[in-house]
């Protein structure tokens, strides 16, 4: 989509004459000293860290950091036993877990209640741990499904609301369509991505990640097995270079027409209808990820990407709050409106901005809020491909991954000593 | 006299490198033996949010008396290193007994299928990749000086700085390049699939590994060309032209007058191919993510990044250290002689 891109480019270049001239409802305020932020590099964060600039003067600078490093940086910086070298930093649910277990999270309640009107805050921009503001979420994502409403439309299919469902869909699509060797395009990349389908399969099939109120491994019972066997049985529909195929490559296999329906992020729902990029515009459909198993619930999970300000901080906690609710403001969401799926109200989502909505109406849970989940993660995204090249078992491989979650949460001292009674 | 003067020559050259290699890898080696793990307790929490409440239990860590989280820090000893080489066998065992996997056949599988050593593979590779690069980098280098040698003057400036592309640009750029010509709808797959040659690139080992060491050749190839070159420039005319007179063929004046002058700038780009080589990271992480091609420098980077143990990661960092001096041996030896026995 040309806007997006456009949006993007704006955003660079209004960066630095904005910076010149400071916005005046940041101006009044009359700041001083410094903020330092730090965000990931994606275009809705190269608009928002424009805002954020805007509240530079003589006496107050603000910058802000766009890197695809944001977790490592912002774990090192909130974890320093100094201070943190900045105030306040972007992240996804998941590393907010962590921070929050790490107890390395300044609680932002009272300056929400001193400035909620000023700024408009909204209640369910509030990420609330026990009644306490810890985060402010301001945009959200979620996987759901892409379809070719055409080739459905032509050949007669349904859309699928299940995996088994989806496989015949794509069996019969292989059959019948001769431009389509493999429907299936999804995210099967060794490491995070594939994990994160296992992530998206397990709940929906009834399984847990651990054993009730502990850190113990429970992903590798059956539910866990039925998960790998359920991703086996989707390779024969995908291209063969599925175990390398990350977001920009399944995206790439929907855009150019080789793919006929598969689970992806919502960010990139936008992109389909870019006509520079897609050979498809207009053509692909969007619902809720189908449920692993007819009549559960839809396989994905609901993030939210917000704010938070970390305990170390350097003692601005007033004007870095400032900073940042300039920068979230309802203008943030009107002027970007087709940059991300945002939490605030005056969001007006178009034809791909209705993911979170269809994951949330699907019963999609919300991504898992464990801080030793991310461990857990890693180990399935490392061993997970050895089950679908089919060199071990399915058993054998999630054994071996909850094994070595096991170990590694020892070490980060989530589970207790080296042995516990089984 | 003479050696305060070396000594204040050499004295801030010493002093940065104390300061940015000596001292670095003195903390990763003081890191690799030591752990610190968090004190937590158990809470159950609620969460609202942008979606609908959720109770969580969770860890969180404690505080102190100022309000500090707390840690606890100690030495283990060499264990993340049994524990990345994977001689951990009981941890590894304790840890498969108390995550009991999906009853029937899983835990006799997992028993009968060894558990997997992601070290030794990844050392594998990381050798494989090493070695295979480095002839083809040393004859192709050559091959592209000589060549070069011969073209005529004007021309050379403009073929040296499109030899030169590869090694200039970024290695993540250019490992994205060669994923782009690869993989589904790549160029070359789609030029190879018109005449009827179909291969998937990312889905087998050999054809992983190809791209990869593909890219490596690709990407040091320039600098292998440009020392080469540089020292073709040297080469005495005077011993090339009484070769010529005593009827020396073209190969016989490459084999025993140009090859011998290059030698020592042979074994340089050997020895900084292999150095540069035994790290191999940008392609594994661009191109594959480690699937079939996992590199020891890409597990230091999982160990690090993704299993966010910088304990754990330092271990993996000093046995990489190990791997390439123990790679290194032999031609610092042969350096070491030359310069000893060499004059002065």
């Amino acid at each position: 989509m040309g806007l997006r891109r456009r949006d993007a480019l704006a955003a660079l270049v209004a960066a630095p004459a904005a910076a010149r001239a400071a916005d005046p409802a940041c101006g009044r305020l009359g700041l001083q000293g410094q903020v330092d932020l730090v965000a990931n590099a994606f275009p809705a964060m190269q608009h928002l860290a424009a805002r954020a600039e805007q509240c530079r003067s003589r006496e107050f600078k603000v910058s802000v950091k766009l890197t695809p490093q944001v977790q490592n940086e912002t774990e090192l910086a909130f974890a320093s036993a100094g201070r943190s070298p900045f105030d306040a930093a972007v992240v996804s649910q998941g590393v907010f877990s962590n921070l929050y277990s790490r107890n390395q999270l300044y609680p932002m309640t009272e300056l929400v209640q001193r400035h909620r009107e000023r700024y408009a805050l909204e209640e369910r921009m509030l990420v609330r741990v026990d009644r306490e503001v810890m985060a402010i979420a301001f945009m959200q994502n979620t996987q759901h499904l892409y379809y070719r409403a055409d080739l459905f439309e032509r050949h007669g299919l349904a859309v699928p609301s299940s995996y088994p469902e989806m496989l015949d869909c794509a069996r019969r699509l292989a059959a019948r369509e001769p431009g389509i060797a493999h429907p299936i395009a999804q995210t099967f990349s060794k490491g995070w991505d594939l994990a994160t389908e296992f992530t998206n399969l397990l709940p929906s099939l009834g399984g847990r990640f651990f054993e009730p109120a502990s850190a113990e491994p429970a992903f590798q019972g059956a539910a866990g097995v039925e998960a790998v066997e359920l991703l086996r049985a989707m390779l024969p529909y995908m291209s063969p270079n599925a175990l390398a195929s990350n977001s920009d490559d399944v995206m790439n296999q929907l855009q150019q027409g080789r793919a006929a329906m598969g689970v992806l992020w919502a960010s990139r729902a936008a992109r389909m209808d870019d006509p520079a990029a897609s050979r498809v515009v207009g053509r692909i459909a969007f619902a809720a990820a189908p449920s692993a198993r007819p009549g559960g619930r839809s396989a994905s999970h609901l993030w939210w990407d917000g704010v938070a300000m970390p305990r170390n901080g350097r003692g601005n906690r007033e004007a870095v709050f400032h900073v940042l609710m300039h920068m979230l403001g309802p203008d943030a969401v009107a002027q970007g409106n087709a940059l991300a799926i945002w939490v605030r109200s005056n969001y007006q989502p178009g034809r791909a901005g209705v993911g979170v909505r269809l994951a949330h109406q699907a019963g999609a849970p919300v991504w898992p809020g464990e801080p030793f989940f991310s461990l857990a993660h890693n180990q399935l995204g490392r061993t997970l491909p050895d089950a679908l090249t089919g060199v071990r078992s399915a058993a054998a491989v999630l054994a071996d991954a909850a094994a070595a979650y096991r170990v590694s949460a020892v070490e980060k001292g989530y589970i207790r000593g080296t042995r516990t009674s089984a | 006299m003479k050696r305060a003067s070396f000594l204040r020559f050499s004295a801030p050259s010493i002093a940065l490198m104390l300061l940015l290699l000596a001292l670095p890898m003195a903390m990763t080696l003081w890191l690799s033996v030591r752990t610190c793990t968090p004190e937590l307790e158990l809470v159950t929490v609620e969460v609202t949010g942008p979606f609908a409440p959720q109770q969580v239990i969770t860890q969180r860590q404690t505080l102190d008396a100022a309000g500090r989280p707390v840690e606890r820090c100690g030495f283990v000893g060499l264990e993340y290193y049994r524990k990345v080489l994977g001689l951990d066998r009981t941890a590894a065992r304790e840890a498969a007994d108390a995550a009991p996997a999906a009853k029937g056949t899983a835990a006799a599988a997992g028993d009968a299928e060894g558990t997997h050593n992601e070290f030794l593979s990844a050392l594998g590779f990381t050798l494989f990749y090493t070695l295979t690069t480095t002839p083809f980098v040393l004859a192709g280098g050559l091959a592209l000086a000589l060549a070069m040698n011969g073209v005529s003057r004007r021309l050379r400036g403009a073929f040296i700085a499109a030899s030169l592309l590869p090694f200039i640009i970024t290695p993540v750029v250019g490992a994205l390049a060669i994923k782009w010509l690869f993989r589904d709808n790549g160029l070359v797959s789609s030029l190879l699939a018109e005449v009827g040659v179909q291969i998937f690139w990312m889905a087998q080992a050999w054809s992983a590994r190809l791209l990869i060491v593909v890219y490596g050749i690709w990407h040091v190839l320039p600098f292998a060309f440009i020392v080469f070159y540089a020292g073709l420039q040297g080469v005495p005319q005077d011993s090339l032209e009484a070769a010529t007179l005593d009827g020396a063929s073209r190969w016989q004046k490459l084999r025993y007058v140009t090859l011998p002058h290059l030698a020592p700038l042979v074994v340089f780009v050997t020895l900084i191919h292999l150095m540069d080589a035994y790290r191999v990271f940008e392609p594994v992480l661009v191109l594959t993510k480690g699937a079939f091609t996992g590199s020891v420098q890409y597990l230091t980077y999982t160990l690090l990044l993704e299993e966010n143990n910088p304990y754990k990661a330092s271990a993996a960092a000093v046995l990489t250290l190990l791997g390439i001096a123990v790679l290194l041996v032999p031609l610092l030896r042969r350096t070491w002689r030359e310069q000893r026995g060499g004059p002065g």
